[in-house]
C-alpha cells in the first residue's frame, strides 16, 4: 500500500480562510499532509510512495461534519421505537413521512401493527395534542386488542397505552387508579405517573439487547449524517459504566466511521452526593481510559433550567403564556458553587440553557468567575440557547462565551410556541442566530438527537433560513449567514469542542476526516442546503460510503 | 392491631436551599421517637449520623439501630420509593426530602398516588433571616413562593436568629402567602410529633398509655409543641368530627388517630383512621379488624405549648357523660 493517498475532488472546501478551495487532499496514516493542487504537492508526491484516489472527481469534499451535542443513550432508548412525529424523520432504515393529524397518526399504528411481530409491543413515539389530538386507550384498543400499544409524547410528558399494555406491565389497576396523574380510564400516564409506567417497562426498554440495537442504529444514524465526529453532551444518565461498557462494545469498532467526545456532567441534578473536589478528581481521571473512538477530555456539562420541548424553561418577565412554570435543574447556588471549582480547576464548562431566565442565571455567574479569576480561551458555551435577548448576547461577547444552538426548535417549534407557550415576538426569535454571529460569537448548531434530526446540513439549513414546518419564516434577522451556518458544523464546532487543532477544516496535520457532497454549500446556496446529497463520509483517511 | 396493608403515610419536606431540611432529617433519623421511618433524601454526604448507630450502610440505604432508615434518592424517586416500600418489616412512614429547587406540591402526587402510600402532609420549611429575601431572589423568588404556597404546614426555622419582632413579620409575611398554620421553630428543635403520621402504637387502642403524654422525645424544656392523646368517650357523629376537622384551631398543629364513626343514618358505628395537619384532613375507614377497648377511640393532638384544653376538644366530638 502506498505511503500517501491523494483525494482529489471537483472541489475541496477546506473552510480555511487562508484557502476557502483546492483541488486535492494528501493523506498519510489518516492524516492531512497536505491540501492543494496536484502540482503544488509535487515535493511530497516525489518523494513518497503515492497512490492518487479520483473517487470524488465528481464530487466536493468537506470537513467531516461535527455535532458536538447529542446522545447517544437516550437515542439507544429510542430508536428502537416508531417514529410517529408531526415532522419526517428519514432514518437510514427507512424514510418516515410525516405524521400531520389525528387520522394520520391512527392510520400509522395500524400499519404498524400489520407489520410487527403478532407478540413485540408497539411503541409509537412522537404524538403531541397540539397537532394530534388526544388519544386514549379506546382509541388504542381499537388497534389492537392483543399487542401492548404505547403512544410516547414527543417531549417525553405523557404515555398513553391500551388494555393489551396493561396485562403486559403487569400493572395493578386499583392502586394506579388512586394516582393522580395515571388516567386508568384513559389509559394515560403523567408526570410522576410516568414513573410508575418505566417501572414495569424498564427492564424491557433498557435491557443489554435491546440497548445495543438501539446503540447500533444510533452508529447508522450519525454516519447517514454524514458526521464524523460527534459530542456526548451527559455521558452517564442511565448509568456510567453501564453506558461505558455499552459505548465500547458497539462503537469502538473498525467500521465505525466517527469519534465521540464524551463529556462527563455535574451529576448534582441527579441527587449524587459527591463532594466538588472528588467528582473534579474524577473527571479528570477519565481522559485515561479513552479508546481510539471514544475520548474524554477537559469539557464538562452542567445543567441550568428544564428542557425546551418540555416547556420547562425558566423565563424572566412576561413568563409563560399560559401561567405555567419552569425548573430549575440545578439550583442557582449550586450552579455557582460547581462552576466555580470546575472554572478554577481549568475545566471547560458547557451548560444546558433553555430560557432567558437561564441565561440570566448562567451569564451572571459567568460575570462573576471572569472577575474572580480571569480566563481566556475557556471555551464557556451555553447549550441550547433557547430564549435569550439582543442584550445578553452582548454581555456573552464581553466574557467570551460560546453558544452551541439548536435552530431546529425553529423548525419544529416557533409556531407551535407562538400559539401556546411564548407568543410571537419570542418565539420568532428563539434560538438566536443573527446575532451572535452579529457579536462576533462563535457558534456551533447542534441536533440534541432526538430533539432534532442527527443531519448537520438540515440544521445549518434551519439555521440559515429560519423556516418552520408551515413555511413561515421566523425572524429573518435572526438567521445566520450562510458561510456561518456551515462553521457551525465545522470549523466553529469543532472550537467549541476544543478540537479546532484536530478537525474542522482541512489542512496539514488534521484528521483526515471529510464529509462527501454531491454538490457545494457555497454554491447551492441557503435554501438548498438540506437537500444536497452526501455520498458518505472519509474518516481518517478510510472510505465509508452511504 | 393495624395491618401492613394500611397504606404508609408519606410527608413531603420542601423548602429551598439552606431551610434546614437537613437538620430535621438527622433529627428524625436518630431521634428516640419509637418509630420505623424510611427517610429518602437528595444528598447522603450531608446526612450526619453518629456512627455508633449506624447497623450498616451499603451505598444506597443507611440502616440504623432504632429501625429507621436513610436512601439515597439518586436520580429516581419512584425506585427509591419502591426499595423502602418493600422493606421488611415496612416503614411505619416515608418522609421525602424534596430536593431545594423542586416544587414540593408535585412531589406530594408520589404521596399521594404511589402504590401502597397515602400523603400525610407537605411541611415546608422557611429560614427566618433569608425566606424574604429568597422569595425576593430573580431567579428563585417564584419557586420559593410557589413552595410555601404548596404547604400544608410551613416551619419557619431559625427563628432564635432573628429579634422576636423581625420574627413576628417573617410570620405574618409566610401566613400572608400561605393560608396554612405557620409555626417558628429554633435551634433546629422541630418537635418530631409535628412531622410524625400516626404510627401503629398510636392506633394501638388496647395498648396502656397516658392520656396526656407531655411533651415529645425530641424537644425540650421550652418546647414549643405538647401531645395528648384524647380517649373518646363514644363513638363520634360523622357531620362533628367533619366540623371539627374543619374549624379546630390551627394552634392543634396535628390529630392523628383511631375514631369510631357513626353515620347520620344510624347503624353500627366503625372505625376510621382520622388525619389532620393544617388544612387537610381525611377521615378514612379503617381497613384492618381494631380491638375496641375504648368506647370512641383515641385521638393523638400536638397543639402549640399552652393552648392545650383536652376537655375543649373532647366536647367539640362527643356530648359529656
Ligand atoms: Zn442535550
Amino acid at each position: 500500500m502506498a505511503d500517501i493517498t491523494v483525494f482529489t475532488a471537483r472541489r475541496v472546501r477546506t473552510m480555511e480562510a487562508s484557502m476557502p478551495t483546492a483541488e486535492a487532499v494528501a493523506v498519510r496514516d489518516g492524516r492531512i499532509v497536505e491540501v492543494g493542487t496536484l502540482e503544488n504537492m509535487a515535493p511530497w508526491l516525489d518523494g513518497y510512495d503515492h497512490e492518487i484516489d479520483d473517487t470524488f472527481s465528481d464530487h466536493v469534499i468537506m470537513p467531516g461534519f461535527i455535532d458536538p451535542h447529542l446522545h447517544p443513550s437516550m437515542a439507544a432508548v429510542l430508536l428502537p421505537m416508531e417514529f410517529t412525529t408531526v415532522v419526517e424523520w428519514d432514518l437510514p432504515w427507512s424514510d418516515i413521512g410525516a405524521v400531520g393529524g389525528r387520522v394520520e397518526l391512527l392510520d400509522r399504528l395500524i400499519e404498524l401493527d400489520a407489520k410487527l411481530e403478532p407478540e413485540a409491543p408497539l411503541f409509537a413515539w412522537g404524538h403531541h395534542p397540539i397537532w394530534h389530538g388526544e388519544v386514549d386507550r379506546e382509541t388504542l384498543n381499537g388497534i389492537s386488542a392483543t399487542r401492548p400499544v404505547i403512544v410516547w409524547h414527543r417531549g417525553y410528558h405523557s404515555m398513553i397505552v391500551n388494555d393489551a399494555c396493561y396485562r403486559w406491565m403487569d400493572i395493578d389497576l386499583e392502586a394506579a387508579r388512586r394516582h393522580p396523574q395515571i388516567d386508568v380510564d384513559r389509559g394515560a400516564f403523567f408526570e410522576t405517573g410516568l414513573g410508575v409506567a418505566y417501572r414495569h417497562m424498564n427492564g424491557f426498554l433498557l435491557g443489554t439487547e435491546r440497548f445495543r440495537a438501539g446503540l447500533d442504529r444510533m452508529r447508522q444514524v450519525i454516519h447517514h449524517g454524514g458526521q464524523t465526529t460527534i459530542g456526548d453532551a451527559a455521558m452517564g444518565m442511565y448509568g456510567f459504566e453501564d453506558e461505558w461498557e455499552h459505548l465500547k462494545a458497539v462503537m469502538e469498532r473498525p467500521d465505525t466511521p466517527f469519534r465521540i467526545q464524551l463529556m462527563p456532567f455535574d451529576m448534582g441534578p441527579l441527587g449524587d452526593e459527591e463532594s466538588d473536589e472528588a467528582m473534579i478528581e474524577r473527571i479528570l481521571a477519565y481522559p485515561q481510559r479513552n479508546t481510539h473512538r471514544l475520548r474524554f477530555s477537559d469539557h464538562v456539562k452542567m445543567f441550568a433550567d428544564g428542557g425546551f420541548f418540555a416547556e420547562l424553561l425558566m423565563l424572566k418577565s412576561p413568563g409563560h403564556l399560559d401561567g405555567r412554570h419552569g425548573e430549575w435543574m440545578t439550583p442557582p447556588e449550586r450552579f455557582e458553587r460547581v462552576a466555580r471549582a470546575f472554572w478554577n480547576a481549568g475545566l471547560r464548562i458547557h451548560v444546558h440553557c433553555t430560557g432567558d431566565l437561564g441565561v440570566e442565571m448562567v451569564l451572571s455567574t459567568l460575570e462573576k468567575l471572569q472577575s474572580e479569576r480571569p480566563r481566556f480561551n475557556h471555551r464557556f458555551t451555553f447549550e441550547h440557547f433557547g430564549i435569550s435577548s439582543a442584550q445578553q448576547v452582548a454581555r456573552m461577547a464581553e466574557v467570551g462565551a460560546l453558544a452551541s444552538v439548536n435552530a431546529y426548535y425553529v423548525y419544529e417549534l416557533s409556531r407551535a410556541f407562538a400559539d401556546h407557550t411564548l407568543g410571537y415576538e419570542r418565539a420568532s426569535q428563539m434560538s438566536r442566530l443573527g446575532s451572535l454571529e452579529r457579536a462576533g460569537i462563535r457558534f456551533a448548531v447542534h441536533s440534541d438527537f432526538t430533539m432534532a434530526p442527527a443531519k448537520p446540513l438540515n440544521n445549518a439549513w434551519v439555521a440559515a433560513n429560519r423556516l418552520n414546518e408551515s413555511g413561515e419564516v421566523m425572524c429573518a434577522n435572526e438567521r445566520a449567514s450562510l458561510d456561518a451556518a456551515i462553521k457551525a458544523i465545522t470549523s466553529n464546532a469543532a472550537y467549541v469542542l476544543g478540537l479546532e487543532d484536530e478537525i474542522g477544516s482541512l489542512r496539514w496535520g488534521k484528521q483526515a476526516d471529510f464529509t462527501i457532497l454531491e454538490a457545494d454549500p457555497y454554491d447551492v446556496g441557503a435554501e438548498g442546503l438540506r437537500d444536497i446529497p452526501i455520498w458518505g463520509t472519509v474518516f481518517e483517511g478510510e472510505k465509508f460510503p452511504i | 392491631m393495624i395491618s401492613s396493608v394500611e397504606p404508609i403515610p408519606v410527608t413531603v419536606l420542601g423548602g429551598y436551599l439552606g431551610a434546614g431540611k437537613t437538620t430535621l432529617v438527622n433529627r428524625l433519623l436518630s431521634g428516640d421517637h419509637g418509630r420505623r421511618l424510611a427517610v429518602l433524601v437528595n444528598d447522603f454526604g450531608e446526612v450526619n449520623i453518629d456512627v455508633d448507630l449506624i447497623t450498616s450502610h451499603d451505598g444506597e440505604t443507611i440502616s440504623l439501630q432504632n429501625g429507621c432508615v436513610c436512601c439515597s434518592i439518586a436520580d429516581a424517586l419512584g425506585e427509591s420509593l419502591d426499595r423502602v416500600l418493600a422493606l421488611d418489616p415496612a416503614p411505619d412512614q416515608v418522609v421525602i426530602e424534596a430536593s431545594g429547587v423542586a416544587d414540593p406540591a408535585k412531589v406530594a402526587a408520589y404521596g399521594y398516588g404511589w402504590p401502597g402510600c397515602r400523603l400525610d402532609a407537605v411541611i415546608v420549611l422557611a429560614d427566618a433571616e433569608t425566606i424574604q429575601a429568597k422569595a425576593k431572589d430573580q431567579f428563585v423568588g417564584e419557586l420559593v413562593t410557589r413552595q410555601l404556597r404548596g404547604a400544608d404546614l410551613v416551619l419557619v426555622t431559625k427563628s432564635d436568629l432573628v429579634s422576636p419582632e423581625v420574627l413576628d413579620s417573617v410570620l405574618d409575611w409566610v401566613r400572608s402567602i400561605a393560608a396554612v398554620p405557620v409555626l417558628p421553630v429554633s435551634r433546629g428543635e422541630v418537635d418530631s410529633e409535628v412531622v410524625l403520621a400516626m404510627s401503629r402504637s398510636d392506633l394501638d387502642v388496647g395498648s396502656a398509655r397516658v392520656v396526656t403524654r407531655g411533651t415529645s422525645p425530641l424537644t425540650d424544656a421550652e418546647a414549643m409543641f405538647e401531645t395528648a392523646t384524647l380517649a373518646l368517650p363514644g363513638p363520634v357523629n360523622r357531620a362533628r368530627l367533619e366540623a371539627a376537622m374543619s374549624l379546630w384551631s390551627q394552634d392543634v398543629v396535628r390529630v392523628k388517630g383511631i375514631v369510631w364513626v357513626a353515620e347520620a343514618d344510624g347503624g353500627n358505628a366503625q372505625p376510621h383512621v382520622v388525619q389532620r395537619v393544617g388544612l387537610r384532613w381525611s377521615i378514612e375507614p379503617a381497613t384492618t379488624n381494631i380491638d375496641q377497648e375504648t368506647e370512641g377511640g383515641r385521638l393523638v393532638v400536638v397543639v402549640l405549648r399552652g393552648t392545650l384544653d383536652a376537655a375543649a376538644l373532647i366536647n367539640d366530638l362527643v356530648d359529656a357523660e
